[in-house]
């Protein structure tokens, strides 16, 4: 992938590779702190209007939703650990399960928590499929605004990831030159950090109101 | 002919067919789902998906996309250099180009189009005002003309910071370019339909909730609003965008020897706007979508009915919209530093204070926005620390001032264009700053607050921090962009007219703030006594609109001139004038190196950069 | 380079565990023992940091180096 594409010209004025790296590095990193502030607007919305309630949700979703997200944190790291040492077998596969997980995670929110086919399931003691709709006022507005947001952050880490293998597949990418991968790695895990900040303050702080 | 036919296949027209198509297949596409799921008839959630799908449908026709699009695909993308294929030199000015320069003056004659329009919409609301009664407009349209002139005013000083610091900082640093070409194109485009969104919400029924769009009461404003609140979301991503590459350029691309201390002035004024832009700018976005989404699909944040607080949206609104003015005078405030020493031939005073106290300025500005909240219901435990920290931005900001008059004291001034701007530049800027305490006082803002005291305060600010700066540094760089010089005369008759005239404007609009004219009115009762007053405003308002129109035909005509000889008519330290004008593609030949400091004016022997022999020796 | 592959794929593992016995630490002492905001926050910067750190390799934004 051309991510780090030296400027070619007449006068040689090409950005050496390493130059090149250290910048797509520090943008992406810029990039994820300016996007602090984005979920942390919304974190300080939750916490204006919900105060120390929350609502009623399952936390059998929660929690398994959460799982599967760290899961395939893990087999994103592992890909991008693999390419790093020239195992291509183990980094395209760790990019596959990274999607397939990632899909999950988000069939898990809106499939089953947001429940947009509007189904009912109710297995060892467990209702598989949410009640909270988007207008049932704060806590409604709230939290699909936040799980909203991080999902379109998983969709498109998702295509990325998607893009990054069929790169991959083609013979892209190389131990010493992986930009692409390791952005996308990066990319993927941020997702996850926000995860881990948004699923206690959706699902574990506070009392049910 | 041949002109014409180069705009119409030019990349702007191309996004913004672009832009046509694609709001018609999301609005059919959302109206279609609808229909299928039995929902009833409500045109607005096709309006926005179509409005977010255009402005994808705008880049994508542009061609700002394809490189990327190429990238996915694993194709090589060599960066292009120069027109078009075939094309000559000055469509590089319509098309999607990748060279910072090019980018900087498409950002520059933007935001003066921008100004231009945003000041007709206050000419024609301005002749409403100059008598009580309604004689020209409707309500209605008096409200969509005050509230369209801000944001539009806002988006031409974005685009104009865009201008100043695009083109400038990689030549002040000794880069070839930006760190990302092609975010810095994207960066520019972006802001194009949002301007189209905003313009459009004008005649889709307009709005009249000012450039703030408070929500409970956006959600009682016709369909104008939402375009308007999508607009202003869309620009953020110019903003973001633009921001991280400006700091990873100068992190990663300064030349040798170049140590933080010893870069530029405008460079530390550039890097604490770019962290403002950066960070406050995803707040008010989620502020704008929570606006969008209720109205539009009906979540709840900000109606009570709903257990909502509307004082929600105004933290989350001021927290990015009170550090944004810093946004918008940072930059000039850098201009103001970078041209004194040059026309006082004197060295820049307190270099390291002006350098942090940019820095500084930026930091207190986050921590001040409730001071736009006085009246609106917040506790005393939270509004008393605000009106401190609001009180203490001044300092700062007063660490400038100082500097500013250590570095004119006995120097040997010389009173071209870009000077007399700065110059007034400092006296406007004065005005506005010293109005703002009384404002920052709790008990006084609650006489003020909401009057044309208010207004009268930030036209000062603005124009004293950014418009009379950016005219300087129009005027001041214009030889090394164009390689002529503009006609003297007419820059100083635009400064002559301009000045006078914005003094009787701004204390006119202050005078009648203190006489009980309240702001976002369409009319007002005569018995107050303030309508000699608005005249007077008007009559100024016009004087300053035909001034910058003489700047206008000056910059255009001026092109056409006789090329200069000098590649440096000011004597400038700087590294931008060490090199030919037009400057080259590529800036630099070769890298130079930084041997001492850049501001030394007036001593003998202290070089600042050696440049290294020309290529071919 | 096979000793480093090895001690690279094992960091992961031992991170991921990390993780784990945080999210049950976490889920334990919000559902039984009612934990507070604070102590919820501070379970989630750790697991934050391990991530940014072990998996993110913030630290490479220091290295001069390219890699």
């Amino acid at each position: 992938m051309s991510a780090v594409t030296t400027h070619h010209d007449a006068h040689g004025h090409e950005v050496p590779y390493e130059v090149q790296l250290r910048s797509n590095r520090l943008g992406l990193w810029l990039f994820c702190f300016s996007e602090v502030f984005l979920f942390l607007a919304l974190l300080v919305a939750r916490f204006y209007l919900w105060g120390n309630t929350r609502p009623e949700l399952s936390q059998v979703l929660g929690l398994l939703t959460t799982s599967i997200l760290l899961v395939s944190s893990f087999f994103m790291n592992r890909a991008e650990t693999a390419i790093a040492h020239g195992d291509r077998k183990t980094f395209l596969n760790g990019l596959l399960i990274t999607a397939l997980l990632g899909t999950l995670f988000f069939v898990g929110v809106v499939v089953m928590e947001w429940n947009v086919f509007g189904l009912e399931l109710e297995l060892f003691g467990v209702e598989w499929f949410g009640h909270l709709r988007p207008t049932d006022g704060v806590f409604g507005g709230v939290f699909f605004a936040m799980t909203g947001m991080h999902a379109l952050h998983v969709l498109s880490g998702i295509v990325f990831i998607l893009i990054v293998w069929a790169n991959g597949r083609k013979g892209h990418f190389s131990p010493e030159r992986h930009w692409g991968v390791e952005a996308c790695a990066i990319y993927w895990h941020y997702v996850d950090v926000v995860w881990v900040f948004f699923y206690p303050a959706l699902y574990l702080i506070g009392h049910v109101a | 002919m041949k002109a014409l036919w180069y705009f119409l296949t030019s990349s702007f027209t191309r996004g913004l067919i672009g832009q046509a198509i694609f709001t018609a297949i999301g609005m059919t596409f959302v109206n279609a789902i609808r229909s299928v799921m039995g929902l009833e008839a409500n045109a607005e959630p096709g309006v926005v998906f179509g409005a977010l799908l255009g402005v994808f449908g705008f880049l994508l026709g542009a061609g700002v996309l394809t490189d990327w699009i190429k990238w996915i695909f694993g194709k090589e993308t060599p960066l292009r250099h120069g027109p078009p294929q075939g094309k000559p030199e000055w469509t590089r000015y319509l098309n999607v180009d990748y060279n910072h320069k090019v980018i900087g003056i498409q950002y520059g004659y933007t935001s003066l189009l921008v100004l231009l329009v945003g000041g007709l919409f206050a000419l024609i609301f301005r002749i409403e005002l100059a008598q009580p009664g309604m004689t020209l407009l409707t309500n209605d349209q008096y409200n969509t003309l005050f509230s369209a002139h801000g944001i539009v005013m806002i988006t031409a000083m974005l685009l104009g910071v865009g201008a100043m610091v695009n083109y400038l900082v990689p030549l002040m640093i000794g880069a070839a370019d930006m760190a990302f070409p092609r975010l810095n194109a994207f960066s520019y485009w972006v802001g194009i339909p949002a301007v189209v969104l905003i313009l459009a919400g004008m005649v889709v029924g307009g709005w009249d909730t000012g450039w703030v769009g408070y929500a409970p009461l956006t959600f009682r404003a016709p369909l104008g609003v939402q375009l308007f609140l999508l607009g202003f979301y869309v620009n953020g991503f110019s903003s973001i965008a633009g921001s991280i590459n400006l700091i990873v350029t100068v992190a990663t691309m300064r030349a040798k020897g170049m140590t933080l201390f010893r870069m530029p002035i405008f460079v530390w004024a550039a890097i604490a706007a770019a962290i403002i832009q950066m960070t406050a700018t995803q707040t008010v976005g989620v502020a704008l979508l929570m606006n969008v989404t209720e109205r539009a699909i009906g979540l709840s944040f900000f109606n009570p009915a709903n257990g909502g607080d509307p004082l929600l949206y105004q933290h989350l609104f001021w927290f990015y919209s009170h550090p944004v003015v810093y946004l918008f005078i940072l930059p000039g405030l850098g201009v103001i530093s970078e041209l004194l020493p040059v026309f006082s031939r004197k060295p820049l005073f307190g270099y390291k204070w002006i350098a942090l106290s940019s820095l500084g300025i930026a930091l207190v500005g986050f921590l001040v926005w409730a001071h736009h909240m006085f009246v609106a219901g917040l506790d005393n435990s939270l509004r008393i620390p605000f009106m401190i920290s609001t009180l203490f931005v001044a300092v700062p900001t007063g660490v400038k001032f100082f500097s500013w008059v250590g570095t004119i004291w006995e120097g040997k001034i010389s009173l071209e264009t870009p000077m007399l701007f700065v110059l007034g530049a400092i006296s406007v800027f004065l005005i506005g700053g010293v109005t703002g305490p009384i404002l920052g006082t709790i008990p006084t803002d609650m006489h003020l607050h909401d009057t044309y005291w208010v207004v009268g305060h930030f036209h000062a600010t603005m124009f004293g921090g950014f418009i009379f700066p950016f005219f300087a540094a129009i005027y001041y760089w214009y030889p090394k962009i164009t390689g002529r010089m503009y006609k003297e005369s007419l820059g100083k008759l635009h400064f002559w007219l301009m000045v006078p005239g914005f003094w009787v404007m701004s204390l006119g609009q202050m005078a009648t703030g203190i006489m009980g004219m309240r702001r976002r009115i369409a009319d007002y009762d005569p018995a107050l006594g303030v309508q000699n007053i608005h005249v007077l405003i008007t009559l100024a308002a016009f004087v300053i609109g035909w001034s910058v129109l003489i700047m206008v035909y000056n910059l255009v005509s001026s092109a056409r001139s006789q090329e200069l000889a000098d590649p440096n008519p000011w004597r400038s330290r700087s590294p931008e004038w060490q090199i030919p004008s037009p400057v080259p593609e590529f800036n630099y030949d070769v890298p130079f190196e930084v041997v001492g400091d850049p501001y030394d004016y007036g001593l003998s022997g202290v070089a600042y950069i050696r440049m290294a022999p020309a290529s071919g020796d | 380079m096979e000793e480093k592959k090895k001690a690279a794929y094992r960091l992961g593992v031992i991170t991921f565990v990390i993780l784990a016995v945080l999210t049950v630490a976490e889920y334990y002492a919000s559902v039984s023992l009612a934990a507070s905001a604070v102590i919820m926050f501070i379970i989630a910067f750790l697991k934050a940091g391990v991530i940014v750190q072990n998996f993110m390799h913030i630290s490479r934004l220091w290295r001069e180096e390219g890699h």
